[in-house]
């Protein structure tokens, strides 16, 4: 296999499963605020899956970044990880990426130091995981090869109504009612 | 349900989307709908460059002649026109039919 083609489908792969490991991460997270899978398990062991899938997305999503900055069309930069909208290649889609990209790290980086920070501030750091997820949908809408394949497009776009909708009731209702 | 068992259904679902979708992009690298094309999914996905096809070789109408006679007026007889696909060979002409 050419190797161009080979770092390409490998990007496609990682982008699709990274972005299934934040929602999985992200649904968890909300989860702890409502009370949507109380019926699964408790709050507690909610909390430790949303610790956990830190883990799973890190490698899968540095993958992602990494194979992307050898492909050759979308000539991404070390700096165009840090800032977005500079690239020549789909400047608005890859620019989403580096938004959530830079967003997902700085969210994660203040929860390690949550401890050491004050707690109203790491709160609302905490929130733009939103912004976030917003960005990283774009992201995948406008630039993902295979988000406007049937199958993927519907899992895809199932699991991002169901966080709009559990994002929307927690700004609306707060803790659900059981 | 325990902890454990969560984070083991979260592994194996981004295990199973990473490897799925590996062979889903493997198997369809180009994707006429999407909304960026880079020129690396037109290439052919093959090790080797594809065969061309080498054009197909026509033999002429056969004319009998015999000597002190004029050869006919050639009409316009069945021509043999191989398949695109069938090639030449570099071997040697066959041209030996005893049967035994």
């Amino acid at each position: 296999m050419d190797p161009q083609l080979f770092v390409w489908i490998v990007a496609r792969a990682t982008g699709l499963a990274a972005y299934i490991a934040l929602c999985l991460s992200i649904l968890s997270g909300i989860a702890l605020r409502t009370s949507v899978l109380d019926f699964l398990a408790k709050n507690r062991a909610l909390r430790s899956l949303h610790d956990f899938m830190t883990w799973i997305w890190i490698p899968i999503g540095f993958a992602h970044v990494a194979t992307l900055l050898f492909d050759r069309t979308a000539q991404i930069a070390l700096v165009d990880l840090v800032v977005p909208f500079q690239v020549r290649y789909a400047p608005l889609a890859v620019g989403l990426g580096t938004v959530s990209l830079d967003l997902v790290v700085l969210i994660t980086v203040t929860s390690w130091l949550r401890r050491r920070m004050d707690d109203r501030l790491w709160r609302w750091i905490h929130r733009t995981s939103y912004v976030a997820f917003v960005t990283l949908f774009l992201h995948a809408l406008w630039s993902g090869t295979d988000f406007s394949a049937p199958l993927i497009s519907s899992i895809s776009w199932s699991v991002a109504l169901g966080i709009g909708l559990l994002a929307a009731s927690r700004i609306v209702f707060g803790r659900l009612p059981e | 349900m325990p902890a454990w068992s969560l984070k083991l259904s979260a592994f194996c679902i981004s295990l199973f989307v990473l490897v799925g979708s590996f062979g889903y992009a493997r198997d369809h690298v180009k994707n006429p709908n999407a909304p960026l094309q880079p020129p690396v999914a037109d290439k052919p996905t093959a090790t080797g460059a594809a065969p061309t096809a080498s054009p197909a070789p026509t033999i002429g109408p056969l004319i009998p002649t015999r000597p002190g006679r004029r050869p006919p007026t050639p009409t316009p007889g069945p021509r043999l026109t191989l398949a695109p696909g069938v090639q030449s060979a570099s071997l040697a002409p066959i041209t030996f039919t005893h049967t035994s």
